[in-house]
């Protein structure tokens, strides 16, 4: 341990700096939170924010979405840096280019360089906020079939300047203005990121002035050692190999007719404290929008690791060092080439890419890695749009009716409404009486679906079903709604979870099944029925506590045949646990 | 004579203010479990210093105030009533989904939280409104009746009853309840639109179901307190303190016993906010309480009590949300008991586990060994081991050197004493860390504010969380070690009700906002009434910028909006609020009005100088010992009794100042006084 603190700042010293540093970050998050203007900002907590060094290392991003952080404002910061080498105080750069570092387009953000009082370029503040909409040519901010990304239609700023001396530089919000929907919505969404950009400008200064700058810098430099030495040392508690794991996206448009297979080579070296992933072995870029940025591809590689070693290792560029990803330039899981789209880059290919790393570490031994996260985007957390019959007036806005997809890990049955592997259940779900005073929809039905848990000693999430339709006029509903033939897999035995489904229901009374990816026109009088990806299992069922089967069962969200088929329970009249009738039930099944 | 009791995890905090408005401080052991046996300990303490009975002196009392944590602590450890919920058909999962969110995104050890009521126990009651009051499923009454009888089958004890769109259109609901009384009579029930009339129905059904669990049991244990002190000779009104800063009648709880889950915390800004104004004539405080395990946090802004609707029992997103009014108290896991220990890779850490009052610090000398920041102070010659509590027990200076020199100094190859105050000044960070996070919220800036200290050790620490928030006051006052106790002697008789009331400045809906508003007037008036005493309204509206999903609270100087002027200014209003709190301010955007909030506040003593009695035998001899500051070492300080300050002088530090209660810690680049009232004020 001296070795990692030197003699420079001790760990008392650090300890306060940390939680300095987190504070600031924190204060960044509660202002877009609280200030954001349109649901996926102020609901579904789609947005992150950062603090960088001058040279685009990560220091702290705390609670931020995973898929958006922790690798990509590195990126950014180093792009906007290369691009305006000659930065003032008081700039500010737009930035959600995926060629450039970006996650995808959808995820608009802010950049500044925080100055001294010299005019020395000291850190970096980012914030990244997912926008309703981001002047695609289709009211959605995931286009599935973007062929490049001229027929996505977003549009693309590689850090291009938006504020001069604290201020706007109007040509700029002008012209988002003009190719935004709702442009009144995404000002309010700017504003909010802005401000959020500046609140932790300001917070460091303020620090600053208390410490001096050098002292940060020093305290950076030396936080990264500390967070390298406690990733080495998690590391050095798996086993040893090297595992390749696999994870299959669902058929969709632009797609193979078997869909894409993610294959994920990862190798553990204990005693040098590294772990390398490689995914050079996928599909070259398609025509379409699903091709991973290399923030996406790095990151969910990343995620897959983080999510299965102890998560008290701090996520900064400190424990990234012990984190090697080989990339390929063309591949889908890649480094994309320009004009290949990357419209929904953070979520589907992009789980496949994070689960095949997790569920790949959880076959080199009992109690590391998980299971598999469930897919996403059902049409419940899809993107609709019309005009609201009740003002007339157009609307864009990402719905999150219902998610679920937590997979089991090693120690404990899954959080269920975890969203996708990318966003680790920050996301917040609408409720039924706001999302139907701001849309003109009526939510008949929502639940979690029985049986569908991912059965394991301990349980992946049960899948949700929520049915909804429009009120008073027509709607449209953007989703790409991935894990319908690939439902979420469990690992060492466990079982799959549940896997996604959508149909409508028409003004007979009839279900049509719907595509797993499509912009569909609900009329008035229909309903869309959409169901979410459950979560896999960790672990056989038959290893399972029998109290917690018998407590399931009695929630009614485990039938009565399933406790005995899948997991060799056998229940009482009463509903408790026949302990002898279980005992010979699971004696068989081994 | 009045009583004010908290009961707090360590020790029972009682106390009395006499006919002339003077007040006395007595503090007992807790009896967890029986805590009114705690409250009768405290009250015998105080009964013996006056060389009376307790019959004697409960006798000349006529209203007993008190802070309950029974009732969370049913909701904590599971035993509160079994209760059953009725829904709305298709959402039965309505508690199950919450309204999502998470923390710690990769720690996959804490499994999804369980619904308030198991889903067993929630029921599809077949109907549906709409949001304008469509009736798109009419009421299965039959359905309902069976429903019931499944439930009287079940054994259910209180049943809650939550359906969409009720704040708005609460015929269902009603007639549910009027079903109850006649299929389940004599079980307590909940309607939602009663007990929390928010419009998001997650928040409403947690709050219906809660209360309706908390409504047997809190109508037990009330009823078995007013017995007991009948019984030892009280023959005055019981009280209890309310999740916001007010106190209501033993009897109007049963009613709705989830007004007093959050009962103790609320208390130390009411009395924040009198000491603020006492001594200063501030409007601007930040009031902390310190215990052994919890630093709780609150705010007086412009002479308010913020309040938050985002209430949890347990820890955020993994315990349950509340989801009804409560004063805004954060806490943290920080406190004299915090464990200081060094990760693998040689980082410190203080908390958030707590040695507690058993083994409690090492210095306590009841087996623990592991280093506390109590012990730190011990250390560092803050706390003197022969005069803790007023002497009434004696703490190992030794055991807190070892442990902290075995623990934490040897490992990091520094002295004991540098090891001591960093362990303080990081239990010190995160205490400012978590005032930082509250103040950020509401939007007031530190250095404008006075912090006021609270709890037995907050004089330890309370210098330095000043000098790092850039709080140019630091409070503490006279009763600061019993803070919530006395803030319940001052708190006022307080009801609120709620409406909801949907309407825009784009096309402002006077006359739905005039019938709620007389309605809300209405009901506080009905409130004042009962209680016997006049009060004041003040109305708040919850509004939001279109489409903003978190509505903030903006106190309403006028009820009037019937001309274009009244609704500008309510807007201009709304924009102040919106910019203080968050910085910004969007003109170009209409404000929604989402709801509207009466309160009322009735006082409920006279006001009489409210002053602690001094300490007859407070020593006037000055003396000295050694004490460690950062930066300067050992510094020989004066050590002062507080009642033997001279008032009304300036003084230089270093110094400590002890009484009974508590320690305070003046370092040296620190100046204080006392003031006339006997409060201890301090410039970090």
């Amino acid at each position: 341990m001296e070795n990692a603190l030197g003699d420079r700042m001790n760990g008392a010293e650090m300890a306060v700096l940390r939680s300095r540093l987190d504070g600031i970050v924190r204060k960044m998050s509660n202002t877009l939170l609280r200030t954001g203007r349109s649901g996926v900002l102020n609901r579904a907590r789609d947005f992150s924010c950062c603090l960088l060094t001058r040279d685009g290392d990560l220091i702290s991003a705390a609670d931020s979405l995973p898929i958006h952080v922790l690798s990509g404002p590195d990126m950014m910061a180093r792009s906007v840096l290369q691009f305006h080498p000659d930065q003032r105080a008081g700039d500010a750069f737009l930035h959600n280019s995926p060629y450039h570092g970006c996650s995808h387009p959808a995820d608009l953000s802010v950049i500044a360089p925080v100055m001294d009082e010299h005019g020395n370029h000291r850190f970096t503040v980012l914030a990244k906020a997912h926008q309703a909409d981001i002047g695609n040519s289709q009211p959605t901010t995931y286009m599935a079939d973007a062929k490049d990304v001229y027929h996505e239609g977003a549009l693309i700023f590689p850090g291009v300047q938006v504020q001069r001396n604290w201020e706007d530089i109007d040509d700029i919000i002008r012209m988002c203005e003009m190719r935004i929907r709702v442009p009144h919505q995404w000002r309010g969404d700017y504003l909010a990121t802005v401000g959020a950009v500046r609140i932790g400008e300001k917070a460091l200064t303020g620090l600053a002035a208390e410490i001096g700058w050098d002292r940060i810098e020093s305290f950076a430099g030396q936080w990264f050692d500390y967070s390298e030495t406690l990733m080495a040392d998690a590391i050095a508690r798996l086993p040893a190999g090297s595992v390749t794991g696999t994870s299959t996206h669902d058929p969709f448009p632009g797609f193979p007719g078997e869909g894409i297979r993610i294959e994920a080579k990862v190798d553990v070296d204990p005693v040098a404290g590294r772990v390398a992933v490689d995914l050079t072995d996928n599909p070259d870029c398609l025509p379409c929008g699903m091709n991973l940025s290399e923030a996406c591809a790095r990151t969910a590689a990343m995620i897959g690791v983080f999510n299965s070693i102890d998560h008290k290792v701090p996520k900064n560029a400190g424990s990234f060092r012990r984190i090697d990803i080989a990339l390929r330039v063309g591949c889908i899981a890649g480094i994309p080439v320009h004009p290949f789209s990357c419209s929904a880059a953070t979520t589907n290919i992009a789980d496949r890419v994070a689960n095949s790393v997790q569920t790949g570490l959880a076959s080199l031994g009992e109690g590391i890695g998980m299971a598999e996260v469930g897919s996403v985007i059902a049409p419940s957390a899809g993107v609709i749009s019309g005009v609201d019959p009740r003002t007339g007036q157009p609307f864009v806005n990402q719905i999150f009716l219902a998610m679920s997809g937590g997979a089991a890990s090693p120690s404990s049955d899954a959080w269920w409404t975890i969203g996708h592997v990318g966003n680790a259940g920050l996301c917040c779900i609408d409720g039924v009486e706001m999302a139907e005073l701001l849309q003109p929809i009526v939510v008949h039905s929502r639940a979690f679906l029985p049986d569908t848990e991912g059965a394991g000693t301990t349980n992946g999430a049960p899948s949700t079903i929520v049915e909804f339709g429009p009120l008073g006029a027509d709607i449209d509903i953007g989703y790409l709604s991935d894990g319908h033939c690939n439902p979420p897999v469990g690992v060492r035995g466990g079982g799959s979870g549940g896997g996604a489904d959508q149909y409508l229901i028409g003004r007979d009374g009839v279900s049509t099944p719907l595509d797993a990816c499509a912009q569909v026109t609900i009329r008035e009088g229909e309903r869309i029925v959409a169901i979410s990806c459950g979560g896999g299992g960790y672990g056989p069922a038959k290893a399972r506590g029998a109290d917690q089967v018998a407590e399931d069962v009695a929630g009614g969200l485990v039938s009565v045949a399933r406790a005995l088929d899948v997991y060799g329970v056998a229940l009482a009249d009463d509903g408790s646990v026949a302990a002898t009738e279980t005992a010979k039930l699971r004696e068989a099944m081994a | 004579m009045r009583f004010a009791t908290d009961t707090g995890g360590t020790f029972t905090d009682l106390v009395v203010e006499d006919d002339d408005g003077s007040i006395t401080l007595h503090k007992a052991s807790t009896v967890p479990s029986d805590p009114v046996s705690g409250v009768l300990d405290a009250l015998t303490v105080a009964a013996t210093a006056r060389g009376l009975t307790l019959r004697d002196l409960l006798a000349r009392a006529d209203s007993f105030i008190h802070g309950t944590t029974h009732a969370i602590n049913a909701i904590i450890t599971g035993n509160a009533a079994r209760t059953g919920l009725i829904v709305t058909q298709g959402h039965r999962d309505i508690l199950l989904f919450r309204e999502g969110g998470r923390t710690e995104p990769f720690n996959h050890t804490v499994a999804y939280p369980k619904a308030y009521v198991a889903r067993a126990l929630t029921f599809e009651a077949p109907e549906r409104l709409l949001a304008d009051g469509t009736v798109q499923t009419p009421l299965d009454e039959a359905a309902v009746v069976e429903i019931l009888a499944r439930m009287r089958e079940q054994k259910v004890e209180a049943v809650a009853v939550a359906l969409l769109w009720s704040t708005l259109h609460p015929a269902h609901e009603l007639r549910i309840g009027e079903l109850i009384e006649r299929h389940l009579p004599g079980v307590p029930y909940s309607l939602s639109h009663k007990v929390n009339a928010t419009l998001r129905e997650f928040r409403r059904a947690s709050s219906a179901a809660i209360d309706a669990s908390l409504k047997p049991l809190m109508t037990r244990y009330l009823g078995s307190l007013s017995d007991r002190l009948a019984a030892e000779g009280f023959g005055g009104k019981v009280m209890v303190l309310t999740s916001a800063g007010g106190m209501v009648e033993a009897a109007e709880v049963a009613a709705a016993p989830i007004r007093i889950i959050n009962s103790g915390p609320s208390m130390a800004p009411v009395a924040g906010r009198h000491y603020a104004n006492r001594e200063g004539g501030w409007r601007t405080a930040i009031v902390a309480d310190t215990g052994g395990t919890t630093y709780d946090i609150s705010l007086v802004s412009d002479g308010r009590v913020p309040m938050t609707r985002d209430l949890w029992i347990g820890e955020p997103y993994r315990g349950h949300l509340a989801g009804y009014p409560s004063v805004d108290v954060k806490s943290v896991g920080a406190g004299g008991g915090s464990i200081a220990s060094l990760d693998a890779a040689g980082l410190l850490h203080v908390g958030p586990q707590s040695a507690g009052s058993t083994p409690g610090p090492a210095c306590y000398g009841r087996g623990g060994t592991l280093p506390t920041v109590t012990d730190a102070c011990m250390v560092l010659g803050y706390l003197d081991p022969d005069y803790f509590l007023g002497g009434a027990m004696t703490l190992d200076a030794d055991a807190s050197r070892t442990a902290i020199a075995e623990n934490v100094a040897d490992k990091l190859g520094m002295s004991v004493e540098d090891a001591a105050w960093s362990i303080l000044d990081l239990a010190t960070e995160n205490m400012v860390q978590a005032i930082q996070e509250l103040t950020v919220n509401q939007g007031i800036d530190p250095s404008d504010a006075v912090l006021i200290g609270g709890g037995g050790a907050a004089g330890l620490n309370s210098v330095f969380i000043a000098r790092r928030l850039g709080c140019k006051r630091l409070l503490i006052p006279e009763t600061g070690a019993a803070m919530s106790a006395a803030g319940a002697m001052i708190s006022d008789i307080t009801g609120e009700f709620a409406a909801t009331v949907h309407t825009t400045t784009a096309a402002f809906d006077n006359d739905r906002v005039a019938a709620a508003i007389d309605r809300l007037r209405r009901d506080a008036e009905q409130f004042a009434q009962r209680t016997g005493t006049p009060g004041e309204i003040e109305f708040i509206a919850e509004a939001r910028y279109e489409g903003q999903a978190w509505d903030i609270d903006v106190p309403l100087t006028s009820t009037n909006f019937a001309t274009q002027q009244d609704i500008q200014a309510f807007r201009h209003a709304f924009d102040a609020m919106h910019e203080q709190i968050f910085t910004i301010r969007d003109p170009g955007s209409a404000v929604e009005l989402i709801g509207l909030r009466a309160r009322i506040r009735c006082p409920a003593r006279a006001d009489g100088a409210f002053l602690l009695k001094e300490d007859p035998e407070a020593a006037t001899a000055m003396r000295k010992r050694p004490v460690y500051f950062a930066g300067e070492g050992w510094v020989d300080t004066q050590i002062l009794r507080w009642d033997a300050v001279p008032t009304d002088t300036d003084f230089a530090g270093p110094a400590l100042i002890e009484s009974p209660f508590t320690t305070v810690v003046v370092d040296p680049a620190a100046r204080f006084r006392r003031s006339a009232a006997g409060a201890l004020l301090i410039e970090a």
